[in-house]
């Protein structure tokens, strides 16, 4: 479909809601990380109620026209009370400063969060608002606005807000995806589940935990409608996303029986045999600790996205590699660049590997687990070439310390700062 | 250059360091569970608590103490709104103690001995 053919009319969602955003088919790439086949929207709302209007949201600058005309047709700048930005990413505040020169009376409602960012995202000083969070409200006679502090989704300062009367939840980026489709009604514009997906997996899989402790304050809401900022409004069976983004975010080793046991995973990858070498003594001696999973895996044999599947439900990473040429071979590199695909923040790591010359790969890595703010006890172990019997025993003991310091009775140890 | 040795008592690791090194420069890098993000002050993520030898530690600044008492704030308000009063007591006695044992590891400096963990 094609946003042309729509005469830029404001869309009537519910009785006392029109989406008033933007299409934008021929969109791409976003956020340098996102593809979309389709393009995506920019939705905005406008909430009338019998003492006010509210503007939820707004959109990209450069669609800004599409969403004026929108508003104009169904709304005058002066009768706007209330402006609400539930996430303040350039897409949904792009023409903010512009509604605001409109509207200079209606008032501006963001998170506690968002504050720093609204003048840096601006660049200034002067904007007035009204910091809100959960359980604050606003009334526009018969229809209150209910406030919902659901941070990190996918920005620090993210937020929902609940239009209590009808049951519509505008969620911002949550429950959204980048798809575009001027019917815009998830019973409308067909086979959108890949879009989805590929937005949770992109934007919100990084911040389960958050998506979790939104879930706290989204389920007990009876929802009639779900209004995210981006792509289809979901009308029909709209709690069924609620419990697809429950399933998504839920770690799924928590499901199983053992399911307060940790999990170990060291990867590694061998020309000669020798970090391979390695990392089964590292297996032997961690496995002497006891108490937990421990699984091996040679990179050689897999592709990045099983594996990282792989990473985020375990507690301590290991990772082996060579050193050619001065680094750590490319699928070390692919696997660690997917890292941040996921929340690897506070996991046990460290690094190994077998080295001819000068064996930089194993700081290298060191430098990266430790960037990702993954907690590295030990600084890593290099090996000369063929390790040596009592080489492979530094390995077992290796092993063993990062065991005892994943079950949480790390040995005692006495170091000068130049060591670390 | 005088030394300070600072224990990180989560990991069981004691580090001698350079007078006036930073706590997060070294539990960062001895994989202490204190965790960080902004580095700067200003996010309140890299609180750690002072077990021994607080008088060893810089003093902390306004700002220092206005980044951890906010953080206090937000998660009392968490617990008035869910009407917990149990965990809001125990909130108000842990505040009593903001910019005594509670500091920013970001913030503050390493002068002599002392041990922390994580809050």
């Amino acid at each position: 479909m094609n946003g042309q053919h729509m005469k830029n009319e404001a869309i009537a969602v519910t009785n006392k809601v029109h989406w008033i955003g933007a299409l934008d088919p021929t969109m791409r790439t976003f956020d340098v990380i996102l593809k979309t086949p389709n393009g995506t929207t920019y939705n905005a709302y406008l909430v009338r109620g019998s003492e006010g209007v509210a503007v939820i949201d707004t959109v990209k600058a450069e669609r800004a026209d599409q969403f004026f005309t929108r508003l104009e047709a169904v709304a005058r700048y002066h009768e706007i009370t209330a402006i609400v930005l539930n996430h303040l990413e350039p897409d949904h505040s792009g023409a903010l400063p512009e509604l605001m020169r409109r509207a200079p009376q209606a008032k501006l409602y963001i998170s506690d969060a968002a504050q720093l960012m609204l003048k840096a995202l601006l660049n200034n000083n002067d904007i007035d608002y009204i910091p809100v969070t959960t359980n604050d409200s606003i009334s526009l006679g018969d229809c209150t606005l209910r406030f919902l502090n659901t941070p990190y989704l996918h920005w620090p300062d993210t937020q929902c807000t609940y239009l209590v009367e009808e049951g519509v939840l505008f969620s911002g980026d949550v429950f959204g995806c980048h798809y575009c489709d001027e019917l815009l009604f998830n019973d409308r514009v067909g086979d959108f589940r890949f879009s989805f997906e590929y937005y949770y997996n992109h934007i919100m899989r990084p911040f389960k935990a958050y998506v979790l402790s939104a879930l706290e304050l989204i389920e007990p809401l009876p929802i009639q409608l779900i209004a995210p900022t981006h792509g289809p409004i979901l009308r029909d069976h709209p709690q069924h996303y609620v419990q697809h983004y429950r399933e998504l975010s839920t770690p799924h080793l928590h499901l199983e029986r053992d399911r307060d046991t940790k999990s170990m995973i060291i990867f590694y990858i061998s020309s000669y045999g020798n970090t391979m070498h390695m990392a089964e003594a590292i297996r032997d001696g961690a496995a002497e600790v006891g108490g937990f999973r421990i699984s091996l895996y040679d990179l050689e044999g897999g592709e990045v996205e099983p594996f990282i599947d792989l990473v985020e439900e375990a507690d301590a990473i290991l990772l082996g590699s060579p050193t050619i040429n001065g680094d750590a071979v490319k699928p070390v590199w692919d696997l660690l660049s997917s890292f941040s695909k996921i929340n690897v923040k506070g996991k046990v790591a460290g690094a190994f590997g077998s080295y001819g010359w000068t064996g930089e790969a194993v700081r290298m890595i060191d430098d990266r687990l430790r960037g990702l703010k993954m907690r590295v006890p030990l600084s890593g172990l290099r090996i000369k070439l063929i390790p040596s019997a009592d080489e492979l025993q530094d390995c077992h003991r290796f092993g063993q310390d990062i065991g005892n310091f994943l079950i949480g009775k790390p040995r005692a140890r006495e170091i000068d700062m130049s060591q670390l | 250059m005088a030394k300070a040795k600072i224990k990180f008592a989560d990991v069981n690791v004691t580090v001698t360091v350079p007078v006036g090194t930073r706590i997060i420069e070294i539990s960062e890098k001895v994989g202490s569970y204190i965790a960080y993000n902004c580095r700067e002050g200003d996010c309140g993520s890299c609180l750690f608590t002072v077990l021994e030898g607080a008088e060893h530690l810089s003093k902390p600044s306004a700002p220092e103490k206005a980044t951890i008492f906010a953080h206090f704030q937000q998660i009392l308000d968490g617990w008035r709104s869910a009407n917990d009063m149990e965990s809001l007591q125990a909130m108000i006695l842990r505040e009593n103690f903001a910019g005594k044992n509670c500091r920013l590891a970001c913030q503050t400096q390493v002068f002599g001995d002392a041990t922390v963990a994580p809050l």
